[in-house]
């Protein structure tokens, strides 16, 4: 008879669990993969440009968020075999340092991919002076800026996690950062298919549609992706702060570590639409394996 | 922000501390809810969303897909602008690798942008002669001595364009960063 947090009702939403060997195969990947990227960034020359820093912060952002998951894994198992204490201070505090860790990947992440398609835009609509506007100097200068303030607001939204005012502005900031990079791809995408139609005005031209309906298809993968993979635990956060006690948020609630792996499933799947369509990164790469042997 | 629960299967005649390990805030904490008397299906905000999300990301695409068959570029005035958009974007593409790319020599890039220029001056040229052709009549002089030219500048033409379609050169480390087969980067460039 005694009364658990949850009523055992028989309708309850009970928690959905992923196996573990899921979760820490999946984490494992994400951060091996990025850190190749990393890797293959640093090694070779010819890659030490902005465009490719970008890519290496998103791959940056992309490893902690694995790696916050593998953490707070562990510690759940550490709890569970009862090394740790429940309500300890010192686990309070490590907590609060882990979700400022995942948070610090979310706004990494966002601003990753901002600086990434901005970078794009120059390239296109100022491809003149792009080596005038974008040097290695400025580049490094905005990834410092970036991840000064993602780090500073982090740390805040961490400490204050429970006000409504940085819930709010949180989730208010991963849809408008979505819209604008939908509008910068899709300024660059009206251009492209301008440029496609003029060389299919060209008389015996081989272009074929199906290279617009690429870009189209490229674009929404982009976005989708990082919709698909981020934006279930931005609700979760919604809803848990405004809801906790309605059946249905609580149901939503409790795929939250669905949720979590989906966050791991982005930092696997970013790299694949972001690094490896370069093939300087995919030589590098090969090198690096070959020479291995 | 981090309150998870696992729930064991063990009963309820087992004390609270054994089947209920929680890692949570005193503010997190999932208050007893009730499950009585739900109008819709309790996971309807799950199902809601994805849903909604999934329909969200279908209509971006048809969007998108649809942006690539309506409105048709304008013609004449703004194409001449374009165009010339296009040879500068084409100018520094060809400007970058000389200083980005370490492996390509010198004489190859100047090779090229001596080609450049001469299949510039090409098109430029063919281009005039059709904007020639759909001039008004006054020009219909001129129009019938410069069509047996343009229809002799074709071939040079696409030989010219051929002669840009060298992979590896253009696809620069910029270009490459949307792939080979991307649209956004790597088409412009090769043809003009």
């Amino acid at each position: 008879e005694n009364i658990s947090d949850f009523s055992l009702n028989i309708t309850d939403c009970t928690q959905v669990v992923v196996p573990e060997e899921v979760f820490f195969t999946v984490a494992a990947a994400g951060i091996l993969e990025n850190l190749l990227i990393l890797i293959a960034v640093v090694r070779n020359k010819n890659l030490h440009l902005p465009m490719y820093f970008f890519i290496c912060s998103l791959a940056i952002s992309d490893m902690l968020g694995s790696l916050y998951k593998t953490l707070e894994n562990i510690f759940i198992i550490l709890c569970k075999m009862g090394y740790l204490t429940r309500h300890g201070d010192f686990e309070k505090k490590l907590d609060d340092a882990m979700d400022s860790m995942f948070i610090l990947s979310l706004l990494g992440s966002i601003f990753s991919l901002l600086a990434i398609a901005a970078d794009r835009y120059i390239t296109i609509f100022y491809a003149l002076r792009y080596h005038n506007i974008m040097t290695l100097r400025r580049a490094l200068f905005i990834l410092a800026i970036i991840w000064a303030f993602c780090a500073g607001s982090s740390i805040a939204i961490a400490l204050f996690s429970y006000e409504a005012a940085t819930v709010i502005p949180f989730t208010i900031l991963f849809p408008l950062m979505m819209f604008f990079i939908l509008c910068l791809y899709v300024h660059m995408f009206l251009l492209a298919r301008s440029h496609a139609k003029k060389i299919a005005s060209l008389p015996s031209s081989t272009v074929h549609h199906r290279t617009n309906m690429r870009g189209a298809i490229t674009l929404t993968i982009f976005l989708g992706v990082f919709l698909c993979c981020w934006a279930p635990f931005v609700l979760h956060i919604l809803l848990a702060r405004f809801c906790p006690h309605n059946p249905y948020c609580a149901c939503y609630m409790s795929i939250f570590h669905v949720n979590g792996t989906l966050i791991m499933c982005n930092a696997i799947i970013n790299p694949m639409i972001f690094a490896f369509r370069s093939p300087e990164l995919r030589s590098t790469f090969k090198k690096m394996f070959y020479c291995s042997r | 922000m981090s309150a998870l629960r696992l729930i064991s299967n063990r009963t309820s005649q087992q004390a609270l501390s054994n089947s209920d390990y929680t890692w949570d805030y005193e503010y997190y904490e999932y208050g007893p809810v009730s499950f009585e008397g739900l109008k819709a299906h309790k996971y309807s905000i799950v199902i809601g969303f994805w849903v909604g999300l999934a329909v969200f990301v279908i209509f971006m695409f048809f969007v998108l897909t649809l942006l690539t068959k309506t409105g048709a570029p304008h013609q004449d005035n703004a194409e001449l602008s374009e165009k010339r958009f296009h040879m500068n974007s084409f100018v520094a593409d060809f400007g970058r690798p000389l200083e980005s790319e370490r492996v390509f020599s010198k004489q190859m890039a100047e090779e090229s942008q001596s080609l450049f220029h001469f299949c510039i001056n090409e098109v430029d040229h063919m281009n005039k002669e059709k904007e020639s052709q759909k001039g008004p009549s006054l020009e219909s002089n001129t129009h019938f001595q410069e069509v047996p030219k343009s229809s002799g500048m074709f071939e040079e033409d696409l030989h010219c364009l051929t002669k840009f379609n060298i992979p590896n050169f253009v696809n620069t480390e910029q270009n490459s960063s949307l792939g080979e087969d991307d649209l956004l980067i790597s088409e412009p460039p090769i043809i003009l």
